[in-house]
């Protein structure tokens, strides 16, 4: 009970402080619906309002613009770059070159804006390349996306020879390009149109709008959902066969995109690019506006930007010359204070608020006891206190049948793996382990530091081996990325259960079911069928890391069973289960076995040797033996091993043992 | 090529190498047992460079001036970590935000008093001549100090009591924490080891560099890559990465022009950490 209250409530708090986003709620309808209120409203406003202020405002909405790409590429993809004001420059610059050359020409400059938007995703998507599938993570992609910024600006300072020009369009170095046409329209064979102030507003209000409706659609797609996820769960995401590579890079790329779109505006905007846009104090500008706001909403991009701008010309002074002390203030005391932004932290101010009226009750305590009681009502009844276990009712009916995929046919290959090596150092973790784990379940067992771990690490890709080969059928494995092993059949269930703590068990068994064959339809309908195998229906809409220990287990083996593998690796699965939970997993695992290959890592023989299964003894890396539980329960050596047996002999015991080993092997 | 060419082109890249050395040491101090990234790095060369010259300004001997600006920078790094870094251990994107809001003060503070005006110390010593090419003897005393700062932080990591607790701290803060070290303090006075550091490079630059407000921009984007590239075993790693980095930008340097020689220096650290993520000592070294 105190337990869960305390992962409750740190899970309250995680979700309160932002971690990341979750799969958006709502619908496609009431979003628009939102947005067109919105743009009504700025519409009315802006053509009531001065038209110099009504240029003013469209400065906002570019901002809000460039905010949102952040939005999308840190809130959702979990991304933490700081170049997007770097590739808004670049927007902005190939706008500028774009339409001084050949707005006069064409008499429009909205291609401008494409060339704009084309040239900031294949920047990012080279840049992003290089970061991604270099597996570059968190704080370094922070670092190199700066660089990056900081490198172009003393490029773009040290431009203003006349050797650089293209076209018309001269660079200009620190004083910047100028003369920048302002956005045209032209119907072939009409006439030229500039917009007009408030037209322009109308036109960064609606693509902003766009934006973040787009952004709201595409976190409730597969495509969002997945990159919401790896946010989360990084790991998991990979051995559930998804390209955490390719998707962090296609986020990057839409928000590249994004990014140089509000710069090509911004440069229409102010008809002036100065390569101040790729100096720290814009780069710093744009993670505040998100930070202020909340970097998980699209709303908070627009909130963000208002927001500081309010404060910065309140506090900064009239010149405004005070603005960076007063930038960097706030981004000190929201790091320190307010990790979530504004509008993710309503919520929490709401708590804090009603704590301030009656603080004689800990509110988030409240909500922590409120939730804690929803989930023991919807827990059942532990299974210990049944004669009959209810789980073995549900194993046992046809309708328990493991819900696999209709087309799946029992394809149980062969896994196996010859003189693979793991050194570390000077360690040999695993040493020249020749073995193959046909169809059906195998035991590895072995002391502690026997290998067996890091064997399966090898098996599911996480590390590669110095030496020898996995083979699957006649396929080679070997050096084959996690995420490739899933795809061609291999699931991976860890040791410290891997799940995604935040999502609810729901999103987590659909994140898995719609792995495999990418279909919407089919992974709603699996995830209902997997709920119910799992006996977890009631526990559907909670999170994940609400769940007890053994119900998380489950849920894990559940999402490896989902995506359909024929080679199950499963480490130490009934870890911090109860016997009952135990006795469970055991029926659930040999059915498993019955149409693919489940090795199995365990501690606890009780389980062992309910899995009935041919079992593999490794001790310090090698293969020890092999056989029965029953052989083994009466072999001397395997007991020694176990033991300790005397230090002394132990070197000579397994060196004997191993050749034995080997020859069982052969047997 | 003539010998006193080689000699010269030698001399360049080595002074380069150096400065690469001397502005990232202090930041790969602090990332490497701390884990934290310093944005706010750039801004503590500034001050070291500006507290140089005021002490310069105030009669001081220019060698004692940047001694005393170190040390400044250091008293300053510490409080820093009291008020702000020591809350967020373990929170690196945080970290990074709260020091680059600092940086984002610090520079506008110090325009704030100095103006945002280029100043200049004199260079302390003259030059000397190899062949035909005339170079700075300032240059030797950069990389005299390098080699000197590499190996001091080296001997302070590794032979003495407090290096041998902070590693301890580093590599598990609840063992070391379980045998008794007050790891808090330990914490700090790394904090304070990679600021004197910084204080120290921009108290050495301040001669040979521009002396303005914004001069931090100017060097982090290098120290960054150079710690990053460099890895986690961080005094070999910070040489290491230098001297290559230093190589490639001084090729791009002498070849094109400095923002070239940046820029390549950028994208060598890109490719260099797309094939090995960990940085150059992050596979082959133990910490």
């Amino acid at each position: 009970m105190r337990d869960q209250r305390e992962m409750t409530r740190d899970l309250l708090s995680r979700v309160a402080a932002g971690s990341g986003a979750t799969p958006a709620a709502g619908s496609v309808r009431s979003d628009l619906g939102g947005a067109v209120l919105a743009f009504t409203a700025v519409a009315v406003l802006g053509n009531w309002v001065q038209e110099f202020t009504a240029f003013e405002w469209s400065l906002w909405a570019v901002q809000a613009i460039l905010a949102l790409s952040l939005t999308l590429v840190w809130g959702y993809g979990g991304i933490f770059s700081l170049g997007q004001a770097a590739i808004y420059g670049i927007g902005g610059y190939t706008y500028g070159f774009w339409a001084i050359n050949l707005a006069d020409n064409t008499g429009e400059s909205l291609t401008a804006v494409l060339a704009a938007v084309a040239v900031g995703a294949a920047f990012s998507a080279l840049l992003g390349y290089f970061m991604f599938y270099g597996n570059i993570t968190d704080v370094y992609v922070a670092i190199v996306t700066l660089a990056t910024s900081l490198v172009l600006f003393a490029f773009m300072n040290s431009t203003s020879g006349s050797a650089y020009r293209i076209g018309d369009a001269a660079f200009g170095g620190y004083n910047g390009m100028t003369r920048i046409p302002r956005i045209t329209w032209r119907l072939p064979g009409g006439e030229s149109h500039e917009l007009t102030r408030t037209q322009f507003l109308l036109f960064c209000v609606a693509a902003g709008l766009l934006i973040a409706v787009g952004i709201r659609v595409l976190a409730r797609r597969p495509f969002g959902r997945i990159a919401v996820a790896l946010q989360h769960n990084e790991l998991r995401t990979g051995l559930l066969g998804y390209d955490v590579r390719w998707h962090k890079l296609a986020v990057f790329t839409i928000g590249g995109a994004i990014a140089a779109f509000a710069g090509a505006l911004f440069a229409a905007w102010g008809r002036f690019m100065s390569p101040t846009v790729f100096s720290l104090a814009p780069a710093a500008l744009v993670v505040i506006w998100v930070l202020v706001g909340g970097r998980n909403s699209v709303a908070g991009a627009f909130v963000g930007v208002l927001v500081v701008k309010g404060f910065s010309s309140w506090f900064g002074g009239a010149s405004g010359d005070n603005e960076p002390i007063v930038l960097g203030v706030i981004l000190i005391l929201i790091v320190l204070a307010l990790p979530g932004g504004i509008v993710t932290n309503i919520f929490k101010l709401k708590h804090w608020a009603l704590n301030l009226i009656s603080p004689s009750r800990d509110r988030l305590d409240a909500e922590v006891e409120l939730a804690t009681q929803q989930a023991a009502v919807y827990r059942p009844e532990p299974v210990v206190s049944q004669t009959e276990p209810r789980s073995d009712i549900n194993l046992s009916t046809p309708e328990s049948a493991i819900p696999t995929l209709k087309s799946a046919q029992p394809r149980a290959r062969l896994i196996a793996t010859a003189g693979l090596t793991k050194r570390f150092g000077g360690l040999a973790a695993v040493d020249a382990v020749t073995l193959e784990f046909p169809r059906g379940v195998s035991c590895l067992i072995g002391p502690n530091g026997a290998g067996k771990s890091t064997l399966l690490d090898l098996l599911s890709g996480r590390q590669n081996p110095t030496a020898g080969t996995v083979t699957l059928d006649s396929q080679d494995l070997t050096n084959r990325k996690p995420f490739l092993r899933a795809r061609s059949g291999v699931g991976t269930k860890l040791q410290v259960a891997s799940v995604y703590e935040s999502l609810t068990v729901r999103e987590n068994l659909w994140l898995a079911c719609y792995a495999m064959p990418r279909d919407t339809q089919q992974a709603d309908q699996r995830v209902e069928g997997l709920l119910d195998w799992l006996d977890l229906c009631e526990e559907a809409e909670q999170a994940a890391g609400t769940l007890s220990h053994g119900k998380k287990q489950w849920l894990e083996i559940g999402m490896v069973v989902a995506t359909d593998p024929s080679i199950m690796l499963l480490d130490e699965p009934t870890a911090g289960m109860t016997r009952t939970e135990t006795q469970r997993t055991a029926a659930l695992v040999r059915q498993l076995g019955e149409n693919a290959s489940v090795v199995v890592v365990e501690h606890d023989m009780d389980f062992v040797r309910q899995l009935d299964a041919p079992i593999t003894v490794l001790h310090m890396g090698s293969m020890f033996t092999q056989g029965t539980f029953d052989e083994l329960a009466n072999n001397d050596r395997v007991i020694d091993i176990y033991l300790g047996s005397h230090h002394g002999n132990s070197v000579s015991d397994a060196s004997s043992a191993d050749a034995g080993g080997s020859s069982d092997a052969d047997a | 090529m003539s010998p006193d060419r080689i000699f010269n082109l030698g001399f360049d890249l080595a002074t380069t190498i150096s400065i690469l050395a001397l502005v990232s040491l202090g930041l790969a101090v602090i990332f490497g047992m701390r884990g934290v990234i310093n944005l706010a790095h750039g801004e503590f060369i500034m001050l070291g460079a500006f507290a140089t010259l005021s002490g310069t300004r105030n009669g001081l001997n220019i060698w004692l001036a940047m001694a005393t600006a170190a040390a400044v920078v250091g008293l300053f790094g510490i409080v820093v970590e009291r008020l702000i870094i020591r809350r967020l251990y373990g929170r690196l994107a945080d970290t990074m935000l709260a020091t680059w809001g600092l940086s984002l003060i610090m520079v506008q503070m110090v325009e704030n008093r100095y103006g945002s005006v280029t100043e200049g110390i004199p260079v302390p010593v003259g030059n000397f001549t190899v062949g035909e090419f005339s170079m700075s003897k300032y240059s030797l005393v950069l990389m005299a100090s390098a080699v000197l700062g590499v190996l001091a932080t080296y001997t302070i990591m590794r032979r003495t009591r407090y290096g041998l607790l902070a590693r301890a701290a580093t590599q598990s803060s609840t063992m070391a924490e379980g045998l008794g070290v007050n790891t808090s303090v330990v914490n700090m006075w790394t904090f304070g080891l990679g600021s004197a550091l910084a204080g120290a490079a921009g108290a050495l630059l301040a001669p040979v560099v521009g002396v303005i407000p914004t001069m931090g921009q100017t060097f982090i984007a290098r120290a960054f890559m150079a710690v990053i590239v460099g890895g986690p075993s961080f005094v070999l790693g910070t040489v290491s990465a230098s001297g290559l980095l230093g190589f490639i930008e001084n090729i791009g340097t002498n070849w094109f022009t400095p923002v070239i020689g940046q820029a390549m220096l950028l994208m060598a650290a890109i490719v260099v950490l797309r094939f090995l993520p960990q940085g150059i000592t992050g596979t082959r070294f133990r910490r």
